[in-house]
């Protein structure tokens, strides 16, 4: 296996690196990537030569690195003669960090200075001419420096010769070592504190003789007693049903499950829920609900969300993999390693690999400031979101504290960041994206090694293909000659400034780029015969792995001292003899040959480390409780609040990691227990001694999640399709922007005739489609009647539904999401066509189900209530039926009828109690 | 308007918590009984919500906001920044850029008794200057638009942070139980997170009014005769009677859950959702009615067929009428101010847009009495450079720019700060935004250091750990004009 794996893994490498969305168009490097994205897929050579590309930056910062350590004597001799005094001269007196300023931010006096570069991006950039603005600058192209004069040709080529050998550059670049004020002793003194002592299983308390069904209710009991608590009485079944099938698949039960379920409860209560909780764990609706909770913290989105909203066509292959893992109760510590390291991973299988891969998505799929021009304060801000997402979501703390000091509160010093920096920063990300004028860091796509059966482009013809070739070479053509008519024009106004008319160019330069973007990524959509490709996103190592540099006060242009690649000393057992640093364990240490993740990985899931197993059970507890035992789910470190049972929550570790670390587990405990059948009815003495419901001596009132609203509003009603939709509207939508009203029809103007359809023939008929289903704002809200998991999920453009009931904000890790009540909720459920579309369903359905109006009122409160209406209720009602009808407009007395029927469904579903779980 | 000084809650604010406001919703119990149900509209029935007026941590010379936001970077050498030594070096080489220093091709002359300078480009704004406290030394950390933008709502580029205006609507409530106390007319597009709540509850986020422009010259025109967008304000088939029956019915099914429950913070606060949300169908549209407005007033503002300021017009007005209802804050927003190129005759389209409405705006409020205690604020994300790379049309420039603020306890007739001599960087009295939103919350009685909000372990604020309140702008007495 391990041979397979290893021919697999170097496959895979320039496989997944060989494509294609990342095009750099604007650079006059662009040429050659093109021809090499467009070059034969099948063709190992292509690839070869397409990751090349795509890895050069890294490669010549590695080399630079070298270079620097040791100049040869030539090259400082050039240095010093030709490039220095240049610098003196006529750069430094505005660019320098000692002098008069940094205009542009940018400051010449340093080595890393000149390569960080300032606001436009990186001055210097070694061995690659054409990416260097210094070399723009000096030759007078869109920046024109010195200002006052060009330089002479012959001090313009040291430059050149300079920079292609790789810009040597002496100048004592580092600063001064940065001191942790965090000890080792303080890190050792850390590692007794609560969260960071590994779980072990505790002694049962043998508290709760007589009420205690499991001994998850002892502990909880035992907390009671302590706090002169009574436990609640157990709710009603109904109730009890209608909470058991939100929790775990989020849908109402049916009314003949009521019955059953009731039937059941009566002859032996614990039974009952057992068996449901099997049957509802089994269904793949379990899977749909409970990903949810995990893409709240994985902070899953479609779009890149900020300034640039670019789609993310394929992040919905990361969703059905967390939905797949939960319904086939993926061990949770294989979850992490594959979300971490799955690219590392042995696999046996094509689809094992694909599913591997897919998985890494999880480290893709984060927020991008695409917009930012200097690709090395890109790449710390991507690292940046990466740690502080696996430390939160993992671990539950905050290491990303650490990126600019030592944490404030637990012992974790900034050279614990930058030790996972390293391990970041010898990892390549690949989320996609077309280069443009407003996107300026693109990046690659993986190509899954698997066929999708129905991928969401379509192919393409020999000849489809070869005109949209001809028309990118057209689009090219144009695009370049629009820019240096564009250009011209600038400088002849420049010259004489003052009475300069503008001239116009005759093409437009910004939309010729957009048409060239969405050529190249329609064309890389497929293979060099036309078949539809099967990208994901995700993270592959780098070929050469590098420690990274702390940086004073996180700034990228400010590095210190070079930081082992490593992990959070305080969550690492005894440090090890062998590492001088005190950094890794001996159950994981890294290997210079390795980037670190995949022992990142394993060291996040060994049984040893004291985190990750508590932080997950928490999080389970909170999905099922309503409030979690440490309440904050993102803070285990000392400014937590820690937990109200310590005991409980290492027992619960404990069997999650001993049951193979089985999700499925740990909810079964918890849904069986005797806490989790308690009434939420309110006691006042109870509430007066434990307002916050800290020991769980009732049930806390929960408010349905958004998904579940929505999902039990269209199974009430009848409508609801359970089938799993093809991918998503986003990935249908392409490789666009996402615009107030979501993504942006691709156009590709100008199109050649002759052209067979293309992107946008079939976004017009998607428009059309739109446009038939009138009332729909926003193609985000379009009538889709599958389940809410699968709706599109594109940052700052949610569908309203979610967005009106604090759906977790895509752009954060988000463990506890809010619940609130606003005017926003009472209008959508008042006024919107889709309330109203689903309160006719549901009245047709009553029609048809029942005959008379006191079994529509019955069977109305038993579907949206889950329970039978009161004597009160059926007056009520009845009354409100007979006013609404007689104050319909409809001229047939039948529709009047329906119409007041339709309104009394609506107001149900409007009603608090709906929304409640109690 | 104003029952405000009856509702006032006695507690402090600092340190609240989710957690606190949620207890204090329910501590809130027993106004409730039938209060929503009376429909008497406007009974001030939400003492116990967490947007009911707060009292500040100390007296307030701002009761409300209106923030005028020019989006795109508008010309502070061109506008309010009078650099005349960029006049006199006009031609010679700049040392910011590869390009030469450009005059400014308007006259700026002394306006007022205080004799502030401001271009021809602002003639009615100008009338007012003895209102006016210029910011000259205005700096941020961003150099693009989207990230200045985002950072002088939040204080922060890099990550989601909550906006000015939530953290103003979570320090003071509001005062108008029908209508959302944070409004954002006309935000501009995939901004979302600049009048978000972010960690903040979802209750103090900004409620759009208005269809989202792109932040684009003549976007904002959505909002004209059809009138702006709320969604799902009106129910497409019932008459209000008819739906007031149906919210009764709804209500009677809460109140009998309520009853059954004995004591339900979230049902409570589902009646009192219902209740807001039927009113606001009624105010909402009809304060955003202007035909309700006299001719004279509609011409101030510069509304009418076919006028180029007739769209900020209608939202400077509205921003009025909402802030006279009691709104706590009110944003609106103007776009295309990013003159790269034609700024010979961009700019001066885009001040035409905006002047007289702004004008008008100033008057009506100080007219109304209410210019004393509402703090308006002009300015965009940063300014622009001396220097002219395109012939005609200036750079970016975060370093140095103006920002002017009118009414709320500023002084009028003053300039704070200033840039060097060309108007690139500011070197005098140096105010980064964190200075400024540690100053607009001192006006409204709050103490930027002690308005935090606990999130992941962290108590947090709108200017993280920095932050100087500019004293010397404050103690003026508003509504000099008009």
């Amino acid at each position: 296996m391990i041979t397979v794996w290893q021919f697999r893994h170097a496959w895979q490498v320039s496989l997944a690196c060989l494509v294609a969305m990342g095009w750099s168009g604007l650079s006059s490097g662009s040429d050659d990537l093109v021809a090499d994205a467009r070059g034969s897929t099948a063709e190992p050579s292509a690839a070869v030569a397409s990751e090349s590309s795509a890895g050069a930056a890294a490669e010549s910062d590695s080399a630079a690195v070298r270079a620097e350590d040791a100049l040869s004597p030539d090259a400082l001799k050039f240095f010093e003669t030709r490039i220095r005094p240049v610098l003196v001269e006529h750069c430094l007196q505005c660019h320098s960090a000692d002098a008069q300023g940094t205009r542009g931010g940018l400051s010449l006096n340093r080595r890393e200075g000149a390569r960080a570069g300032g606001e436009s991006g990186p001055a210097v950039v070694p061995g690659r001419l054409e990416e260097s603005l210094l070399w723009q600058a000096i030759n007078y192209r869109d920046l024109q420096m010195p200002p006052t004069q060009q330089l002479p040709r012959e001090i313009i080529d040291d430059f050149r010769v300079w920079i292609e050998m790789g810009a040597p550059d002496p100048r004592g670049s580092t600063s001064a070592p940065v001191r942790s004020r965090i000890s080792g002793e303080d890190i050792e003194r850390g590692r007794s504190f609560w969260s960071f002592r590994p779980p072990v299983a505790p002694a049962i308390p043998a508290s709760g003789e007589g009420w205690a069904v499991t001994e998850i209710d002892r502990f909880v009991q035992e907390q009671m007693v302590r706090h002169e608590l009574q436990p609640a009485s157990d709710t009603e079944p109904h109730t009890l049903l209608r909470r058991l099938h939100a929790d775990l698949v989020g849908l109402p039960p049916q009314p003949q499950q009521m019955d059953r379920f009731a039937e059941a409860w009566a002859a032996d209560p614990a039974a009952a829920i057992a068996e449901e909780a099997d049957r509802l764990l089994a269904l793949p609706q379990f899977g749909e609900r409970w990903a949810r909770h995990w893409l709240d913290v994985a902070r899953y989105a479609e779009s890149s969300g900020r300034e640039v909203n670019v789609t993310f066509p394929h992040a919905w292959r990361y969703r059905d993999y967390v939905i797949d893992a939960f319904n086939m109760d993926k061990p949770y510590d294989e979850f992490i390693r594959e979300q971490v390291a799955g690219d590392l991973l042995p696999a046996e299988t094509d689809a094992e690999w694909a599913e591997h891969l897919t998985a890494t998505g999880f480290l893709a799929l984060g927020p991008k400031a695409l917009i930012e021009r200097n690709p090395r304060q890109f790449q710390a801000d991507l690292i940046d979101e990466q740690i502080d997402t696996v430390t939160r979501v993992v671990l539950g703390i905050s290491v990303a504290c650490a990126r600019c000091h030592d944490h404030k509160f637990d012992p974790i010093p900034q050279t614990d960041y930058y030790a996972l920096a390293g391990i970041f920063s010898s990892t390549e990300t690949y989320y996609g994206g077309v280069r443009s004028q407003r996107n300026r860091q693109p990046a690659n796509l993986i190509i899954l090694p698997a066929d999708d059966p129905g991928p969401a482009e379509k192919a393409l013809s020999k000849t489809e293909l070869a005109a949209l070739r001809a028309e990118l070479d057209e689009a090219e053509r144009e695009y370049l000659e629009a820019r240096r008519a564009a250009r011209q024009a600038m400088t002849a106004r420049a010259t004489n400034a003052g009475d300069a008319r503008p001239v116009r160019p005759l093409l437009n330069p910004i939309l010729l780029d957009q048409r060239v973007a969405q050529l190249t990524s329609r064309i890389n959509s497929v293979s060099e015969d036309g078949k539809p490709l099967t990208f994901c996103m995700g993270v592959q190592a780098s070929d050469r792995p590098v420690n990274a540099r702390l940086l004073v006060r996180g700034e990228i242009d400010q590095p210190a001292q070079e930081v082992s690649r490593g992990f959070v000393q305080v969550l690492c057992r005894e440090p090890s003899a062998i590492s001088p640093d005190s950094r890794i364990s001996p159950d994981a240490r890294i290997s210079p040959d390795s980037d670190g993740r995949l022992e990142l990985a394993r060291w996040l899931t060994a049984r040893e480390n004291p985190l990750t197993a508590r932080v997950m059970v928490n999080r389970i507890w909170l999905h099922l409780l309503g409030e979690a035992i440490v309440r904050e789910p993102e803070n285990f470190g000392a400014s937590g609040p820690g937990p109200t049972h310590p005991e409980l929550l290492d027992y619960l570790s404990v069997q999650f990691m001993e049951s193979g670390w089985s999700v499925k587990h740990v909810i079964r405990m918890i849904v069986n227990s005797r806490v989790y059948r308690l009434s939420s009815q309110h006691d006042e003495a109870r509430f007066q001694r434990d307002p916050d419901n800290l020991w769980f001596s009732r049930a806390s009132s929960r408010r349905l999640a958004a998904e579940t609203i929505r999902d039990a509003i269209l199974s009430i009603s009848g409508q609801i399709d359970l089938r799993r939709p093809r991918a998503s509207m986003i990935a249908e939508s392409g490789n666009t922007l996402i615009g107030p009203n979501g993504p942006v029809p691709i156009r590709i103007p100008g199109t050649a005739p002759g052209v067979r359809p293309g992107p946008a023939d079939r976004r017009k008929n998607f428009a059309a489609r739109l446009r038939a289903r009138a009332g729909f704002a926003s193609p985000m809200d379009a009538a889709v009647y599958y389940r809410s998991v699968y709706l599109p999920v594109a940052r700052d453009a949610l569908p309203r539904v979610l967005d009106v009931f604090d759906f977790a904000e895509p752009s954060m890790v988000i463990g506890q999401r809010e619940s609130s009540n606003t005017p926003a909720q009472a209008l959508y459920l008042l006024n919107s066509q889709f309330v109203i579309d689903q309160s006719d369903a549901l009245a047709r359905r009553l029609i048809r189900e029942a005959k008379t109006q006191p079994d529509r009122i019955e069977l109305a409160f038993r579907l949206v209530l889950g329970r039978s209406a009161t004597t009160a209720e059926v007056r009520s009602s009845s009354q409100y039926l007979r006013r609404a009808e007689s104050a319909a407009t409809a001229d047939a007395k039948t529709e009047r009828a329906f119409a007041a029927l339709s309104t009394f469904c609506q107001a149900l579903f409007a009603s608090a109690e709906f929304r409640y779980l109690n | 308007m104003s029952r405000s000084g009856e509702v006032r809650m006695p507690s402090p604010i600092t340190r609240l918590t989710r957690r606190d406001i949620l207890q204090t919703v329910s501590a809130g119990f027993g106004y409730l009984a039938f209060a929503g149900l009376s429909t008497a509209a406007g009974s001030s029935s939400s003492s116990a919500s967490p947007l009911a007026p707060k009292q500040p941590h100390f007296p307030a010379t701002a009761r409300r906001v209106i923030f005028l936001c020019m989006q795109g970077g508008p010309s502070h050498v061109d506008t309010f920044d009078h650099k005349p030594q960029l006049t006199a070096d006009a031609g010679k080489g700049a040392r910011y850029g590869g390009s030469r220093l450009m005059a400014s091709p308007w006259e700026f002359r002394r306006h007022g008794e205080s004799g502030l300078w401001i271009s021809e480009l602002f003639p009615e704004v100008a009338k007012h200057a003895d209102d006016l406290c210029l910011m000259r030394s205005m700096y941020c950390d961003q150099p693009t638009h989207p990230r200045a933008m985002t950072q002088m709502h939040t204080g922060n580029a890099q990550f989601v942070r909550p906006s000015l205006g939530a953290w103003t609507l979570y320090g003071l409530g509001t005062e108008n139980d029908s209508m959302p106390g944070f409004i954002a007319l006309n935000p501009p597009a995939a901004a979302a997170q600049n009048y978000g709540s972010a960690f903040l509850p979802a209750v103090f986020q900004g409620t759009r009014v208005g269809r989202p422009g792109r932040g684009r010259p003549g976007a904002d025109r959505g909002m004209a005769a059809a009138g702006p967008e709320v969604p799902d304000i009106a129910n497409p088939r019932l008459a209000a009677s008819g739906q007031r029956q149906q919210l009764d019915f709804i209500q009677e099914l809460n109140q009998q859950m309520l009853k059954r429950e004995e004591r339900h913070h979230g049902v409570e606060g589902v009646i009192e959702s219902y209740e807001l949300a039927f009113r606001m169908q009624d105010v909402l549209p009809d304060l955003m009615d202007l035909s309700q407005e006299s001719p004279q007033t509609l011409s101030a503002y510069g509304i009418g067929d076919g006028a180029a300021t007739d769209a900020f017009g209608r939202q400077c007005l509205m921003a009025r009428r909402f802030v006279e209802s009691g709104v706590r804050f009110v944003e609106l927003t103007s776009g295309g101010w990013d003159h790269h190129n034609g700024l010979r005759t961009q700019l001066p389209t885009r001040c035409r847009e905006v002047d007289q409405p702004i004008a008008a705006l100033l008057a009506d409020l100080s007219q109304r009495g209410l210019l004393k205690d509402t703090l308006v604020i002009w300015g965009g994300e940063f300014g622009r450079s001396p220097d002219a790379p395109n012939g005609d049309g200036r750079d970016h420039n975060h370093k140095g720019y103006t920002i002017w603020m009118a009414g709320g306890g500023v002084k009028g007739g003053v300039s704070y700060g200033a840039t060097d001599e060309h108007g690139y960087q500011a070197v005098e009295n140096r105010c980064h935004v964190h200075d400024w939103h540690a100053t607009i919350l001192h006006l409204l009685g709050l103490d930027h250091q002690k308005l935090t909000y606990r999130y992941a372990g962290r108590d947090f604020r709108l200017t993280d750990v920095s932050g100087n309140v500019v004293h010397e702008i404050i103690g003026g007495h508003g509504g000099k004009t008009g």
